[in-house]
């Protein structure tokens, strides 16, 4: 479709019609220090210029808590759908590679109506990095940048203005709000090229020292290597490294009754598979109770079990949260592949 | 079917807990239509001997709490602890630190002697007699109180996390007390508080304590890691985590 060209005072009054327009917008904002996504309420708000957030914006695709049906106990249930039009501004691309993934995720098998309903009514608005955080590595991970996926991408130029490229009927829906914008010209794409070639290298704090395709097989070869017991050992178990990550998607489900004891709703909330009991099944047995073997389980997810289900590509984007998030600081999946690679034979 | 009857009791503590119960305010009503209180101290004048579920708030510190707590759970078919003092010993465990007579004499000066002041160490609850279920808390959380009482009055298990405070903190968006450079109990601390005390700018405390498993060794090389000590970390722990068992 179209690429347009705002210029900084076109573009906040483009976030205030957005915002007038009574759907929710949730963008990155500066929080204690730091930046989260959260309801937008101004454009003076609105970071643009964002590194990381706390937590990926999966929480508006997979919320932490959400009722999925009402029940009476012994009696009928009643499926809830608790999505709600909503527009998600300034998704990095590390972070929009999450989304895609997880959308193929809930689709294939079993169709998860309550995820694709909130997601279907959910508007993308990316942005490239303007900023890269302490601990990205996208470049290595080839998700520095993205060509698809989007229902508008925005790159933010050297002089300030802020191109949007409109990809969708949903973003041609919504950019009708800006006023008489331009259309960028032949030198702004070039600069905009730039920008994209200078993230595909520079958002890489820590370097995989191989292609991510060749994740799996690495993996593959290592199932006893000692990395996971050494790295395992400082672990806390406290799933700070699953609960930021944007391809982390495991749930747990849980029932609660009213105080009529009754009637009820049953909601899933995040889980994460390095919580002590993230297997533990009926008959309290618990099938992954070491320590090693969930720290393990999470980096085979990421470049082996996830790639094989969803066609190859590797379930880490490079966003560089978890190596943020971890109070032992053993997190980091490049130093562990990285460590892998060095003591594997390819032939 | 005839209610449960329910009898709330109280042992060393700040009565909090209960107080917490009574600030459930018009959620009481859901509660009493559920169970027949038949004995509240804070909150009621009557009494009974005859009920199936006894609450009990506060640690044991005395030989003839013991025995009341142990007639109590001879009356009982549930016991619920309620409250860190029950559940942990609480802060009152911060005296099992240190020589008795030298606490009592602390405390009480020239009357340590006084018998109507004798006390002895302190102990949860479980210390002395079998607990069912657990309220964990300092104060307990008045939402988590209703969960784990509709729960086992359905018969189940009490959904009570068993991960650590860190889960739910991360889920606020709370920037890490170690990125500050501050010690917090947190990554070995049992969730179920929403990490109150971290999304207001605090530490975790500890009050709700050790998950089942805490890598209490972790810790230890965790403190270099920003340039802590286990000296400082030690001192966290005296709040609540005195004599828990994992100590370092």
């Amino acid at each position: 479709m179209s690429v347009l060209k705002f210029t900084p005072k076109q573009f906040d009054d483009f976030v205030s019609a957005m915002l007038k327009t009574g759907r929710p917008v949730m963008a990155p904002q500066a929080k204690n220090g730091r930046f989260a996504f959260g309801p937008l309420a101004s454009p003076a708000d609105l970071r643009l210029d964002y590194d990381v957030t706390i937590l990926p914006p999966k929480k508006y695709v997979l919320p932490q808590v959400e009722t999925l049906l009402e029940f009476e106990v012994c009696g009928p249930c009643r499926s809830v759908q608790e999505g709600q039009p909503m527009i998600l501004l300034g998704v990095h691309p590390y972070d929009l590679t999450a989304i895609l993934q997880m959308d193929e995720l809930f689709r294939q098998g079993q169709y998860d109506k309550h995820y694709m309903d909130r997601r279907c009514q959910i508007t993308i608005i990316a942005l490239d990095v303007v900023t890269p955080s302490a601990n990205v590595f996208a470049s290595s991970m080839g998700t520095a940048t993205v060509r698809s996926g989007y229902d508008i991408l925005l790159t933010v130029l050297k002089d300030g203005s802020i191109l949007a490229d409109v990809a969708t009927a949903k973003g041609q829906e919504l950019i009708r709000l800006a006023g008489s914008v331009v259309p960028a010209s032949e030198a702004d794409l070039k600069a905009r090229k730039d920008v994209w070639e200078h993230n595909n290298a520079a958002l890489n704090k820590h370097i995989l020292l191989c292609k991510p395709s060749l994740l799996p097989k690495i993996l593959e070869q290592n199932y006893n290597h000692p990395v996971w017991e050494e790295k395992a050992r400082l672990c806390y178990s406290c799933g700070s490294c699953n609960q930021v990550c944007p391809t982390c998607y495991c749930f747990d489900v849980q029932d609660r009754v009213n105080w009529d004891l009754k009637t009820g709703h049953r909601f899933r909330c995040w889980d994460g598979c390095l919580l002590e009991n993230f297997a533990t099944v009926a008959g309290n047995h618990n099938f992954r109770k070491d320590r090693a073997a969930r720290y393990r389980h999470r980096l085979y997810r990421k470049g082996k079990y996830v790639p094989e289900k969803i066609g190859g590509q590797i379930a880490c984007v490079g966003c560089g949260r978890c190596i943020s998030a971890c109070t032992a600081k053993i997190a980091n999946p490049v130093e562990v592949y990285n460590r892998l690679l060095q003591d594997t034979k390819l032939g | 079917m005839s209610k449960p009857r329910v009898a709330i009791f109280d042992f060393a503590c700040c009565e909090g807990c209960q107080l917490q119960i009574v600030n459930l305010e018009e959620e009481i009503l859901d509660l009493i239509h559920v169970v027949d209180v038949v004995e509240w101290r804070e909150a009621m004048s009557e009494q009974s001997h005859d009920y199936d579920i006894a609450i009990v708030e506060g640690s044991i510190t005395r030989h003839e709490d013991e025995l009341r707590l142990e007639v109590i759970r001879s009356r009982c078919k549930i016991l619920i602890a309620l409250g860190a003092c029950a559940t942990i010993g609480g802060v009152n465990k911060m005296k099992n630190n240190f020589d008795l007579n030298d606490v009592k004499e602390c405390v009480y000066g020239k009357d340590a002697k006084m018998p109507h002041l004798n006390t002895d160490m302190t102990k949860a609850v479980d210390e002395v007699v079998p607990v069912d279920a657990y309220i964990h808390g300092c104060p307990i959380d008045r939402k988590e109180f209703g969960t784990v009482i509709r729960a086992l009055l359905l018969g189940k298990r009490p959904p009570v996390p068993d991960y650590p405070v860190c889960v739910e903190c991360k889920a606020k968006e709370n920037v890490c007390r170690y990125e500050y450079n501050e010690i917090c109990l947190g990554p070995i601390i049992r969730a179920g508080c929403g990490a109150r005390c971290p999304s207001s700018n605090f530490r975790c405390f500890g009050c709700r304590g050790y998950v089942d498993h805490p890598n209490v060794e972790a810790a230890k090389e965790v403190m270099d890691k920003y340039g802590l000590t286990v000296e400082d970390l030690k001192q966290k722990m005296i709040l609540f985590g005195s004599k828990q068992g994992h100590t370092l």
